[in-house]
């Protein structure tokens, strides 16, 4: 492979965001790995990004859904279907 | 047509397996248990009265979460006309990694991130997201709770997928800078500098 064929490090931080996130070319996304392979400053940073959007995300998923919820909208729709609970009907899914 | 009993109970089938994200995204949007329930019972209400609409063997969560999205945004209107004007000369690219290192805490563990992280619980973290301009935090919150793809986020919240891109990398950059003032503010930062001479 020639040098022309490999990301610096510049090309390789601008792609930092989308390879996290997985919208990158899979070109582009073999280039960065290539790099990250033999940066050791690059993938010390791409670790950590990934370490900060994993542990946020696994913070966020910890929040207590209210257990009744589906059944309280169940309720809802029930009463919504019903011809006392929409009595012209309008925009009843059929 | 089916029976309409059958409507329902199909309506239903395909909401439950999706009702719990829904309702953590919606947390994010309003910052309001209750206010988060009401959006998501008024939005599957919507969606089941237009559930005529929706092609079987599309996806469902993305067309839910465009109509509970859509919702949040008519009853926010004021700020919806308003975006927000966002400065992000504070909050430069890998903020945490570089507040991080100048606080030492990168000689202390392999995982620097998760060192902080795990000390923050995760209602502080919510916080942190609260904290983002309204249009970021649902980029962040349909990113961050659904996983979903930019053109996912883009189909949800209604916008081009350039913008979701932007709103996702600032939102990202703001996230670091209110995650890391929080370690500060409640003592974390100084505890670990602390365990710096120990370990």
């Amino acid at each position: 492979m020639s040098a022309l064929d490999r990301y610096t490090c510049e090309e390789t931080f601008r792609r930092l965001d989308d390879y996290l996130d997985r919208e990158l070319s899979p070109d582009e996304q073999r280039l960065v790995e290539e790099h990250l392979r033999v940066c050791g400053i690059c993938a010390s940073e791409f670790r950590f990004e990934q370490s900060v959007l994993d542990g946020v995300r696994d913070k966020l998923s910890r929040l207590a859904v209210p257990a009744d919820l589906m059944a309280r909208i169940q309720e809802l729709l029930t009463t919504e279907s019903s011809p006392r609970g929409n009595p012209s009907g309008e925009n009843r899914p059929e | 047509m089916p029976p309409r009993d059958a409507s329902q109970s199909g309506f239903e089938a395909l909401l439950a397996p999706v009702v719990a994200s829904a309702y953590r995204v919606a947390y994010h949007l309003t910052r309001h248990r209750d206010d988060a329930e009401d959006l998501v019972q008024e939005a599957a209400l919507q969606a089941f009265r237009a559930f005529a609409s929706f092609r079987p063997g599309t996806n469902f969560r993305a067309w839910f979460l465009r109509i509970l999205t859509n919702l949040h945004y008519q009853r926010h209107r004021k700020s919806r006309r308003e975006p927000a004007v966002v400065d992000l000369e504070d909050a430069p690219e890998l903020y945490l990694y570089t507040q991080t290192a100048k606080a030492g805490l990168h000689q202390l563990a392999d995982d620097p991130a998760t060192l902080v992280l795990d000390r923050l619980d995760a209602g502080l973290v919510m916080e942190a997201l609260g904290q983002l301009p309204e249009d970021y935090r649902v980029a962040a919150a349909l990113y961050f709770v659904e996983e979903l793809s930019y053109e996912e986020i883009a189909e949800a919240a209604g916008c081009p997928i350039g913008t979701v891109r932007s709103r996702l990398h600032r939102g990202r950059r703001l996230l670091q800078k209110a995650l890391w003032e929080l370690a500060e503010q409640r003592g974390i930062v100084r505890e670990l500098e602390g365990r710096k001479g120990t370990e």
